[in-house]
């Protein structure tokens, strides 16, 4: 099992927004997370990324328990990797954006080149390359921080709606991309949404939240 | 009405005419500004990023007592100044009363509260998804400090600004720690306010002239900065 969530909650004051008694995720699957709003996706996203401690309970990364101090998060994160619901881009152009995860890991400025191009061309955004980011429109964005996400070659990508600001044509060019990553690097991923017909045709298994409660098909 | 006029025509004449008693209180108001501004930029701006970055016991009283001090008058700040340094006081024997060195001092206890307000509510401003997203590309806390600084630095250049701002139009704490001794500590506002005193005002009137240029100036420049990279 890559995670193993255990008797997980997360509170906001006195109010329990997650309750997760168990919850397993394996290795190079993709799963969907389903929910109507304010079920608690996103909160469970922050958690399975190491952004934010839960209020109790443990969880299990390569059956290893987490603790959750900053210099142990550190590490993990760089192999986990959270797209937000509404991306925001570092200012400078689109090339800098996807440079940053890489730059961080120390990867010489050559390769960092050749994974950008290969990147920018697989979400379709090779001609923004110079771009500045902060005038995309919010489908490009959405795309450029999907391939700011894959540049660093997470073991695991979580994707907060990858579809929300896209249409149709984008929608399917996404999902493909997904897919695609999934398929050739093994890369697992979770991704909410509020649409069925995408799980049908991405997830390998969905998770369905509502108040913060977990119920599996 | 005309005494203005008239102080106005031979004022702008000696700015022209380089006049080295202008030029030496220009220089000197600059030099001490600039140094004031430097130190105080050193400390403020990374005291500002650790409050505004942090999360800790007290913070809000912390930004209080901050915004308090900027009320501080000048002339408190003087005499606070003057307590340490004066002939018989702890610091007396470094001899620093009536130098550029005790302007300094004093000018950095007064814009330190400035440049660290303005940088906190500089960083304030910055969405909270950058250090998020910074986070999750495996950033570490120095690593996602320097992209909140990037983010924040117009406001931060602005912070600096405005603190410079103050102190090159700053009179208490040059009359009282410097002393206004001719080619040394006299800046452009204890020159003008000396120059009031005699009742002569063309030589006021001229460094009223260049400290609004100088303000107008490096007010451009900021705008002209800013414009251009964010539009
Ligand atoms: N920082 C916060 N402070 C207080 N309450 C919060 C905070 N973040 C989230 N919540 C609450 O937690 C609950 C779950 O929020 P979450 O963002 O996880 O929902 P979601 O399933 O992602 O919803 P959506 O589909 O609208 O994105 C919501 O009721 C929300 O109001
Ligand atoms: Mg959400």
């Amino acid at each position: 099992m890559l995670y193993v969530l255990s008797k997980i909650t997360r509170k906001y004051g006195s109010r329990t927004v997650l309750d997760i008694p168990l919850m397993e995720i394996e290795q190079g699957k993709i799963y969907a997370l389903l929910g109507p709003n304010g079920a608690g996706k996103t909160t469970l996203l922050n958690i399975l990324g190491f952004l934010e401690a839960p209020a109790t309970g443990d969880i299990f990364y390569h059956s290893t328990p987490v603790s959750f101090f900053e210099s142990y998060l550190q590490n993990l994160r760089r192999e986990v990797v959270m797209i937000d619901q509404h991306p925001i881009l570092f200012t400078g152009t689109v090339y800098k954006n996807v440079e940053f995860g890489l730059k961080i890991r120390g990867i010489p400025k050559k390769k960092r080149g050749i994974i950008i191009e290969e990147t920018l061309d697989l979400v379709g955004m090779s001609d923004f390359v110079q771009a500045q980011a902060h005038r995309l429109s919010g489908g490009e964005t959405q795309r450029v921080a999907l391939a700011r996400a894959l540049a660093v070659s997470p073991e695991v990508l979580l994707c907060d709606e990858p579809t929300s600001n896209l249409d149709v044509e984008n929608q399917a060019a996404v999902i493909n991309t997904l897919k695609q990553i999934n398929e050739q690097r093994k890369i697992t991923i979770m991704f909410t949404t509020h649409y069925m017909y995408q799980v049908s045709s991405l997830a390998h298994h969905t998770f369905f939240l509502d108040h913060g409660k977990l119920a599996t098909t | 009405m005309e005494l203005l006029t008239d102080s106005f025509i031979s004022a702008i004449l000696l700015i022209f005419s380089l006049d080295p008693e202008v030029l030496s209180i220009v220089w000197v108001s600059l030099k001490v500004s600039g140094i004031s501004t430097f130190f105080a930029s050193l400390m403020g701006v990374p005291l500002g990023f650790l409050i505004a970055y942090g999360s800790f016991k007290g913070k809000r009283i912390l930004i209080i007592c901050l915004n308090t001090m900027l009320a501080l008058p000048t002339v408190v700040i003087g005499l606070f100044v003057y307590s340490f340094i004066s002939r018989r006081s702890i610091l007396g024997s470094l001899d620093l009363l009536y130098t550029q060195k005790a302007i300094v001092i004093g000018q950095i206890i007064l814009i330190l509260p400035i440049v660290a307000t303005l940088t906190i509510a500089a960083i304030s401003r910055i969405d909270e998804r950058y250090r998020k997203t910074a986070m999750t590309l495996g950033a570490n806390r120095r690593q996602t400090a320097c992209v909140i600084f990037r983010e924040a630095r117009f406001g931060i250049v602005a912070a600096v600004i405005a603190a410079f701002g103050r102190v090159i139009a700053e009179v208490g704490i040059s009359m009282m720690l410097g002393g206004n001794a001719k080619g040394f500590t006299r800046t452009m506002t204890t020159a003008m306010a000396l120059e009031y005193d005699k009742g002569e005002f063309i030589l006021a009137v001229a460094l009223g002239i260049i400290l609004l240029v100088l303000s107008f100036g490096i007010n451009l420049i900021f705008n002209f900065f800013q414009g251009r990279t964010r539009a």
